[in-house]
């Protein structure tokens, strides 16, 4: 089995290096991997899950958004007031 | 929750399969198009973290315990990761503790190969998120799994979305008759 694996894991011996700017667009991919989860895990059938996981993810990305500028204006306002 | 014996062999070998492959639990059980979701939205962020990450200390029990036991979350992933881990120059042992030594000058010649092995910031700090809510996406997969056996159909959290079990039993009957 492990023979099988071998090939495959070598393409992750080596780390990708991520740039910067792209550690919040990583967000994206997922959050819509959990939006899919989370749904399928309360749906009948999978014909209800695209509306309800694009319904999910745009909850789960705004909830964040909302916390981070929450979070973002806390820290502003530690600032200003310390 | 049915205890009749065929149903929990049945649930049990439905959680096991969706331990080693995200899907196949509900592949196995006929649910084709749920078994594609799991798959796919659970093998995409465990690659992606691996990539990002690389083996040597993503999947390093000795290197960070926590983030292994959440990836152990996809056995059939996360062990033969585990098993070639162990193999070559760098043992898990011994690159989590290279990786971790305050002794060993960053100069050093197997400090700096392992170096070359390691992932830093920002692709460490994803690489762990990913892989842990991939291992930890797969208990919710397997539980899932189970419930639908126990539960004929329904999801594992089939009372909040308002569906009742009395339903499912009643559509069995119906297409059974």
């Amino acid at each position: 089995m492990i023979a099988a694996w071998a090939p495959l894991a070598m393409l992750f011996w080596q780390p990708i290096e991520l740039p910067l700017r792209m550690r919040l667009v990583m967000f994206l991919p997922l959050a819509l991997c959990i939006a899919a989860v989370y749904r399928a895990t309360r749906s009948k059938r999978v014909e209800d899950l695209p509306k309800s996981t694009a319904l999910a993810f745009m909850n789960i990305t705004l909830g964040m958004g909302a916390l981070a500028v929450g979070a973002y204006c806390l820290y502003e306002l530690v600032l200003w007031w310390s | 929750m049915r205890s009749d014996p065929e149903i929990i062999t049945k649930s049990a070998i439905a959680g096991l399969l969706a331990w080693v492959i995200p899907g196949a639990g509900h592949f196995w059980l006929g649910k084709r198009g749920f078994a594609a979701v799991f798959f796919v939205a659970i093998t995409f962020p465990y690659f992606t973290g691996l990539a990002l990450g690389g083996i040597k200390l993503s999947v390093n029990p000795y290197f960070n315990g926590w983030l292994f036991l959440a990836e152990m979350g996809i056995g059939g992933y996360t062990l033969p990761a585990y098993l070639l881990n162990e193999r070559g120059e760098f043992p898990a042992r011994k690159a989590a503790e290279l990786a971790t030594s305050q002794t060993v000058p960053p100069t050093d010649p197997q400090r700096m190969k392992l170096n070359e092995l390691t992932s830093y910031y920002p692709g460490a700090d994803v690489a762990q998120i990913y892989l842990a809510v991939a291992g930890l996406l797969n208990l919710l997969a397997i539980f899932d799994a189970m419930m639908r056996v126990q539960a004929k159909g329904l999801p594992v959290f089939y009372h909040e979305a308002g569906m009742r079990l009395e339903d499912a039993d009643a559509e069995t009957a119906r297409g059974s008759s």
